[in-house]
């Protein structure tokens, strides 16, 4: 996956790009404090991350 | 009679604080983050425009589709709304995407969520400013 010049991405990374972002802006959106914010962001990425990749798996007796 | 002359201020007082929470939020919607940035919540402020940012540059990057007016569908209706809801960044991510959408890769198709998401975060952002601004959120 390539985006811009020398920019590729796969889609785990893509995936894993995405939630660190939505995790960040959900982090500073709902929560004061910077040491609430980091456990926010921490557990939200860990959230979809585990989420995605369970997903993923899920979808996998249906690829072949 | 003191009680009597003060009593019409409280609905005005609210009224104004309405429309300036109001244009804080439209603000918010613009510029991602400036609605923030005018109640000097600089963190939020800044979270805010670097995610959006981020999100739309990628997502045009990816050669994401970018919707315009002209849907054929309802989907392309609500994809539409969704960009837009980035605000001026929406003119950013068409600028960006000179060469147009490509959804026949799984990245076009990336991107078009990463700038769908834009939208949407930018517009929960801008409520989110506007319900501090009304003073129901911290």
């Amino acid at each position: 996956m390539n985006v811009g010049p020398g920019f590729k991405l796969t889609h785990l990374q893509a995936m894993l790009l995405f939630a660190l972002v939505i995790s960040i802006a959900f982090g500073f959106l709902s929560r004061r404090k910077p040491i609430e914010r980091v456990k926010y962001i921490v557990w939200s990425l860990f959230l979809f991350f585990l989420i995605g990749v369970g997903i993923g798996w899920a979808m996998y007796p249906f690829s072949r | 009679m003191a009680g009597e002359t003060s009593a019409p201020a409280v609905p005005q007082q609210d009224s104004r604080r309405e429309r300036i929470a109001f244009a804080i939020g439209v603000a918010g919607w613009l510029v991602p983050g400036l609605g923030h940035a005018l109640m000097k919540m600089w963190g939020r402020a800044v979270a805010c425009f670097l995610t959006v940012g981020v999100l739309v540059i990628l997502g045009a990057g990816m050669r994401g589709n970018v919707f315009n007016s002209s849907g054929n569908d309802a989907f392309d209706s609500l994809g539409y709304l969704a960009d837009l809801g980035t605000g001026t960044f929406y003119v950013l991510a068409r600028a960006l995407e000179r060469d147009g959408s490509d959804v026949s890769r799984a990245e076009g198709d990336y991107g078009t969520r990463f700038l769908a998401t834009a939208g949407v975060l930018n517009l929960l952002a801008a409520l989110h400013a506007y319900e501090v601004a009304r003073g129901r959120k911290a």
